[in-house]
């Protein structure tokens, strides 16, 4: 569902506040409706004829009309955060979503424009709805009564008042367009600089230790800049807008000054009701239009233009649906082909593979040759372009959802820690195990020094708290924590020292051979070779597939793959 | 006018040159500007007496905009003056409508007045929101300054540091619309009771005795929204801080399909937010009853006042139609409380602003670096939690391998070591030169860093291997094809000018740019904390090759987990636990078991 169109069902969503709120309008409108009758009344039959009794009389009756009024405006705004909250609510979840459903995010830097959507759009979203809920709808309210009023005094002189207010309003309405233009420059300076801002802040060391802080302060000084220009340009355009709706609110009132007089010589219209009618003009129309003008203009277009911002990335892609159940965690490819994009050198080509439970297999070859894509061809986070990857004899993207998260799990290089306890961390993909089975499960993958280290398994991890090598080891035992029996590690352990590589890599290779699962090493050290079951050995071009011993025997390749790797150690056998 | 456009100029200047990394000392000037300036703003923030630190940054920021300060404060005057003198005017004109005669002076006089104050009304709008772009503006300079100059050191989290950058300055940048709003209200205020006075000096008892109601009011409002909008913030940064946590493992979030838990958790604080924005309609609810009831009482009374002058013939009827209007703009202080809020906002906000630029900066270095040949020496380095009495030579030109299991502090002695971060005791020294006193864009110029994962920065390839030195089109492809990454940029939709965001990077790939920026640079010292972790080995030993064919006679530090590496080297530096166990050529070091194990799975001895 669009951006726009959620925040329409969220609006409709709260539409029983919304019916108490046009209650509390009415109230809100009394005043306004009265407000030159009254005063009227006030002067032709108190006043004016020098009865101050029913002068007063009339006055303290819109004294009790106005204290409808406040009581209107104070149920407005109480029930305010019904309204606005629960969309605010909406909206956040949405963006939250659309971003955690990007399956596809940039590689290099964190997405900072996620935050900025989250905490800015947002709040625009919710003080600009709160605005149009309050203003432009009491606005309105006051315009439409205090027009009505008008008619009930002088209806003679109402289309003095009607034309210029409705030509006003409409020559506003054809500045909008270049209105809502500017309004969305400004939004998108405001992105650019908070793209701009978090690659800057994200990347601090590497701007350190290039010296590049001028350049960054450059760049940031330039998004600053832009951003200050764009909202200067949508305030000269705002000014037009003010011009034509001050114009629109004032002539009313000279062509009414002007035409008046006749009128009460002639005995059309009493004193009072000349009298009414200026104050329908000077104290309500005029601030009522002003008002609503200034609503629409910023209020609107502030709305809108925020609303498209975020709608372009909360869009949840549509869930696979596959109803597919695995037999069992056997994995077959087929002829696989896979390229990014079109006209792309196929990373993946023709390629065939047969894993049975129990099964260990280490990918190796140069980085960048496309180990990780094969990584999500075989939990299904790519569809091929071309073969097929089977799980327990079912295509894996037919495959129903639950039962593949279940089944299969992934722990990519980086890792996903979030704010929370160690156990919560831990547990992620595994409900219902004791602390004992936690602390059991951290032994096997040599993480309990660090769950210690950090204060056993209630510790708090704060935002960043840990290292990329700490950040890996709790990842690796949440994948090991977990039910799934077919585990891919996609480079796991890259940060983790080759002892602890090493150490750990047997333990998920047992856990593998004992629960009769399949276990994929996207290795980033030729010693995963070593240990494992079958080597795939990805090199663009030509793929092989082997033991590590036929390979050796076989393979020249692998042969100098290996000898550039562990070398001829002249020395070691001294030792 | 302000500082930033002084230093704006000065980097516009800058960067239009192509000084490479030799020439780094040109480039001096912009990196010395944007350090010290934000030294001179904590300096005079804390020269202020004992207000907040927010409120001494607002009044600074108001302080910056008193050039424009004459024509807004004009603007206000005459659209309040010429607001004060229409009820007036409106009463002659309606005092001529009733008698049945049509007075065009009058009209005239309405008309004039009319337009002045549409005018004044517009210039003025464009004038405040001038004032506070530039104001926001000038924070967003001033912080990011700030944060820029506290580097590695700083203590904000990236996506608290970007919210203040973002929100917190249009917040607090407002304050001079703010204060011109309510000073401009408070003088219509103060000048309506006036001629309220003129008119009838009864009408004025009468209405005087609302205003101190109306400031009993709004001090009440300030107190109790203030709670309200802080909580507000804070969960909004919270939800923020970890939104960026999910977004850093959203691999593993797409893999295991639980896009939507994860959403919960980030959500999680949401309720409280929801409470938090609940609270603050409510308070504005109450106020608002409070101004709504006020304002029609006023009216009346005043109303029932001018109507016994009207009776007892010291009013007309125009009169009381002027006295009305008086009324009205009297109580426009009342009718901005709603501006106490946006006040409360931008205090707020300038007191998180205040907190980043009061936190103190490093003393930078001011000596110069005399050219030499880069031999470093540490002496008894320590680093708190990482590095413990580490005394290390590097002789120049040689290569030595940082070795040691993870943790051991590896990383650490890599930054140390080419002054990234600044040792808690010990000294480095570069040639002889205590790198500490030295400035930094030399020390930067000096040492070239590529790391494991570097971020890449910048528009486009070009711009981030070129990154902070200025490098011209030429040294970008040298290092390029030094770094073995040229024939990759080559086949990108643009080449070197493809924009970083259309250039997905393997993590493989982003290491060779990464790589290419630090030779870019062409530095005394290479240090490359495991920055070649990620290459196969045939193209790391390339690489290796390369590096010493383009910059002969480096002296190079390299982290790494690779034996082939460590075997290359001249000498290792063996870490463990932060202290430097043994230092030595690979082959004699191998005999160490120990030493072995770091390499192997086998577990020491």
């Amino acid at each position: 569902m669009s951006i726009e169109r959620l925040y329409g069902a969220a609006l409709v969503g709260r539409w029983r506040a919304g019916v108490a709120l046009l209650a509390c309008s009415v109230l809100e409108g009394a005043p306004a409706f009265f407000s030159g009758r009254l005063v009227e009344l006030s002067v032709d039959k108190g006043f004016g004829v020098g009865r101050a009794g029913a002068g007063i009389a009339w006055l303290l009756a819109f004294a009790g009309v106005a204290v409808l009024g406040a009581v209107g405006s104070r149920l407005v705004w109480h029930r305010l955060g019904t309204i606005v909250e629960p969309i605010r609510d909406t909206l956040v979840r949405a963006v939250v979503r659309g971003v955690l459903h990007d399956a596809n995010p940039p590689r290099n830097r964190p997405d900072a424009s996620g935050v900025a959507r989250i905490t800015q759009h947002v709040e625009v979203v919710r003080d600009a709805t709160a605005g149009l809920l309050v203003q432009a709808r009491g606005m309105l309210v006051t315009t439409a009564a205090a027009m009505a009023g008008l008619f009930t005094v002088a209806g003679s002189l109402a289309w003095l008042v009607v034309v210029p207010v409705v030509l006003s309003v409409t020559m506003f309405a054809f500045l909008l367009p270049a209105l809502a233009t500017r309004q969305r420059a400004v939004a998108l300076a405001d992105e650019a600089l908070a793209g701009t801002a978090g690659a800057a802040l994200a990347g601090m060391r590497d701007v350190v230790a290039c010296g590049g802080e001028a350049i960054a302060g450059m760049a940031l000084y330039e998004r600053v800049g832009v951003q200050a220009s764009a909202a200067m340009r949508l305030a000269r355009a705002s000014a037009l807008r003010t011009v034509v709706i001050a114009v629109g609110g004032f002539v009313p009132l000279l062509l009414v000054l002007a035409t008046a007089p006749g009128m009460v010589a002639a005995g059309a219209m009493t004193a009072g009701a000349a009298v009414g009618a200026l104050v329908y003009l000077a104290n309500t129309l005029q601030p009522a239009l002003h008002g609503l003008a200034a609503t629409a203009s910023t209020v609107v277009l502030r709305l809108l233009v925020a609303l498209r911002r975020l709608g372009e990335t909360s869009e949840v892609p549509p869930s696979r649906d596959g109803g597919a159940e695995p037999a069992n965690s056997t994995i077959t490819v087929r002829d696989l082909t896979f390229g990014w994009g079109a006209h792309a050198e196929p990373v993946v080509r023709g390629l065939d593979l047969d894993l049975t439970p129990g099964e260990y297999l280490a990918v190796v070859g140069p980085s960048g040759i496309g180990k990780s894509t094969l990584a999500g061809l075989l939990t299904g986070l790519l569809s091929p372009q071309g073969g097929r990857v089977l799980l327990g004899g079912a295509r894996v993207d037919a495959v129903r959802p639950a039962a593949l998260h279940r089944m299969v799990a992934l722990s990519p290089q980086e890792s996903y820690v979030f704010a929370g306890t160690v156990r919560e961390n831990l547990a992620l993909f595994a409900t219902g195990l004791s602390d004992e089975d936690l602390l059991a499960v951290c032994r096997a993958v040599h993480a309990d020094e660090l769950v210690q280290r950090l204060g056993g398994l209630g510790a708090e991890l704060g935002h960043g708290a840990l290292s990329a090598g700490e950040a890996q080891l709790i990842a690796l035992a949440r994948v090991y924590a977990s039910p799934a029996s077919v585990v891919i590690l996609d480079e796991a352990m890259s940060h983790v020292d080759p002892a602890t590589e090493g150490r750990v890599e047997r333990a998920f290779a047992e856990r593998c051979a004992s629960e009769g699962g399949v276990l994929v090493v996207i290795a980033h050290r030729l010693s995963s070779a070593l240990r494992a079951d079958q080597v795939l050995v990805m090199d663009g071009a030509a793929t092989l597939l082997g033991r590590h011993d036929e390979l050796l025997e076989e393979s020249p390749r692998y042969r100098a793959m290996m000898d550039a790797w562990i070398g001829p150690v002249p020395n070691a056998s001294s030792a | 006018m302000f500082h930033g456009k002084r230093l704006d100029r000065l980097m516009k200047r800058h960067s239009g040159n192509d000084c490479a990394g030799a020439a780094q000392a040109k480039c001096a000037a912009p990196a010395l500007s944007i350090v010290s300036y934000p030294h001179r703003v904590a300096h005079r923030v804390q020269r202020g007496e004992m207000r907040a630190p927010g409120d001494r940054l607002l009044s600074e920021v108001t302080a910056l905009q008193r050039g424009r300060m004459p024509l807004i404060v004009l603007s206000a005057l005459l659209a309040a003056g010429s607001g004060l003198l229409l009820p007036s005017a409106l009463a002659t004109a309606v005092d001529a409508s009733i008698a049945g005669a049509r007075s065009w002076p009058a009209i005239l006089w309405l008309l004039t007045l009319g337009v002045v104050q549409i005018g004044a009304d517009v210039a003025g709008g464009i004038l405040t929101v001038r004032a506070t772009s530039s104001a926001t503006a000038w924070l967003r300079r001033a912080v990011a300054r700030h944060f820029l100059a506290l580097g590695t050191r700083s203590g904000f989290v990236h996506g608290d540091a970007i919210s203040r950058l973002t929100g917190d300055a249009v917040a607090a940048g407002a304050v001079v619309s703010i204060i011109v709003q309510l000073a401009s209200a408070s003088v219509i205020s103060c000048g309506a009771i006036t001629l309220l006075a003129v008119l009838d000096w009864r009408l004025a008892l009468v209405f005087a005795g609302s205003v101190p109601l109306a400031l009993l009011l709004a001090r009440s409002h300030l107190r109790l929204t203030a709670d309200d909008v802080l909580t507000y913030q804070q969960v909004s940064g919270e939800i923020s801080a970890r939104l960026l946590d999910a977004t850093a493992g959203l691999r593993t979030i797409a893999a295991s399909g639980t896009a939507d838990r994860e959403a919960a958790r980030v959500l999680e604080p949401l309720p409280r937010l929801g409470a938090a924005g609940g609270g603050m309609w409510r308070t504005q609810a109450r106020m608002v009853w409070r101004a709504a009831l006020l304002l029609p009482a006023v009216e009346v009374t005043v109303l029932v006042a001018a109507g016994f002058g009207v009776l007892g013939g010291r009013l007309s009827v125009g009169d009381l139609l002027a006295a009305l209007g008086y009324v009205a703009l009297g109580m426009t202080m009342v009718s901005q409380i709603p501006l106490l809020t946006t006040l409360t906002k931008a205090r707020s906000g300038a007191t998180r602003l205040a907190e980043v630029l009061d936190s103190p900066l490093p003393h930078d270095g001011t000596r110069s670096l005399p050219p030499g040949p880069g031999t470093i020496e540490l002496r008894d380095v320590g680093l708190r939690g990482a590095l413990e009495h580490v005394d290390l030579t590097v002789l120049a030109g040689t290569t030595l391998a940082v070795v040691g299991r993870s943790g051991a502090g590896k990383s650490a002695l890599a930054e140390v070591l080419g002054g990234l971060v600044e040792p808690d005791e010990g000294e480095v020294l570069l040639d002889g030169v205590p790198i500490a006193g030295v400035r930094p864009e030399e020390l930067r110029a000096a040492f070239g860093y590529a790391f494991e994962r570097p971020s890449l920065l910048g528009e486009t390839v070009s711009d981030a291997v070129g990154y902070g030195a200025w490098s011209g089109p030429a040294a970008v492809r040298a290092a390029c094809r030094a770094a073995q990454v040229h024939d990759l940029v080559v086949r990108l939709p643009a080449g070197y000018h493809t924009p970083l965001t259309e250039t997905p990077l393997s993590g493989g790939e982003a290491q060779r740019v990464g790589l290419a920026r630090a030779l870019a640079r062409g530095p005394r010292v290479l240090v490359l904390d495991d920055a070649t972790a990620s290459l196969d080995t045939v193209t790391e030993s390339l690489v290796d090759t390369s590096i010493s064919d383009t910059l002969p006679g480096r002296t190079r530090i390299v982290v790494t987990h690779r034996v082939a590496v460590a075997r290359r080297a001249g000498m290792v530096a063996w870490l463990d636990h932060g202290r430097l166990r043994a230092v030595g050529p690979h082959d004699t070091l191998w005999a160490e078991p120990g030493y072995r194990a770091i390499f192997t799975d086998e577990e020491a001895p």
